[in-house]
């Protein structure tokens, strides 16, 4: 089994969700050592990720 | 961390991919016999359960906050593919699973294979079936045992009572669960992962969580708010012309 093969058993054939998981972790990350409050920190992370579902379900197939 | 909530999403994770499997098992057992399906689900569901009780306690041996962040990006990837597909099947993007075909065509498949390797040949697909539909739910499992043994177990458990009903299921009815709503328990399972997954994630990346366990809650509805809204927007957008 490939690598892409695994890849796309576990994030299936979107480019953009994997994109916007990627962003939000690295989104959190600063925000974090930059001493934003959690809550903060929490929403732009779930909201970006939930961009990403969104760009997903309309993206070119 | 709620044992019945993991227990159920496993349960309905694997519920889905059952019937899935239990569609093929079924084509085999009709057009070879019933010995050769139930041995190559047996080896099957053995090799799973393999996978399951040695990588669940390994996973226990990395650190915690990495091994948070790590399942956690791999739920959420797995999560936000099963939401997208059946957001897209929702809207007509993407055709829903029809387990009457599938078993139609596997049925004409294996009517045709020669008959001197036949029986090797409804083993393997039997077997592969129920692999390949179930290593979905051995990583839900493994990946949500990775929060303590006992979450490992109530993941198992649930997993476990999902292919035990389905196959009773499928020895009552000896034919395609096609009435199962399988699209509605993906839409369900798929915000769960994604919920499960962005708490994980989170937690390993230092994020404390409003109200710890209940922010789980505030994920679900969140992401099925945003997900019915996806649905309604893209059915618009499927009316307008381009």
């Amino acid at each position: 089994m490939s690598l892409a093969a695994i890849w796309e058993f576990i994030a299936g054939d979107s480019r953009r969700a994997p994109l916007a998981v990627a962003l939000a972790v690295a989104v959190a990350v600063v925000l974090l050592r930059n001493s934003v409050p959690s809550t903060v920190v929490a929403t732009a992370f779930a909201g970006i990720i939930a961009f990403g579902l969104a760009a997903s379900v309309f993206e070119a197939r | 961390m709620n044992g019945w909530t993991l227990a159920g999403t496993s349960f309905l994770a694997s519920a889905v991919e059952a019937v899935e499997a239990l569609t093929i098992v079924l084509a085999v057992g009709v057009t070879r016999s019933w010995p050769v399906a139930l041995r190559g689900t047996a080896f099957a569901l053995l090799v799973l359960g393999l996978i399951v009780a040695l990588f669940g306690p390994l996973l226990h041996l990395v650190p915690i906050d990495q091994l948070k962040l790590v399942v956690g990006i791999v739920l959420t990837l797995f999560g936000l593919a099963w939401l997208r597909k059946a957001i897209l099947r929702y809207t007509g993007r993407k055709a829903l699973h029809d387990e009457d075909a599938a078993y139609a065509r596997e049925v004409s498949a294996l009517r045709a294979a020669e008959e001197a390797q036949a029986d090797r040949i409804g083993l393997v697909t039997a077997f592969k079936a129920v692999l390949i539909e179930g290593l979905e739910v051995a990583i839900i499992v493994v990946t949500f045992g990775a929060a303590s043994s006992a979450a490992l177990g109530w993941s198992a458990a649930g997993a476990g009572a999902a292919v035990l009903l389905v196959i009773a299921l499928g020895l009552a009815l000896k034919q395609p669960a096609s009435r199962v709503p399988e699209n509605a328990m993906k839409f369900v399972v798929g915000i769960m992962l994604t919920s499960f997954g962005t708490f994980w994630t989170g937690e390993g990346l230092g994020i404390a969580w409003w109200g710890a366990d209940l922010s789980l809650l505030l994920l679900a509805a969140f992401y099925l708010g945003v997900s019915a809204a996806l649905v309604a927007a893209a059915r618009v957008r499927g009316r307008v012309p381009a």
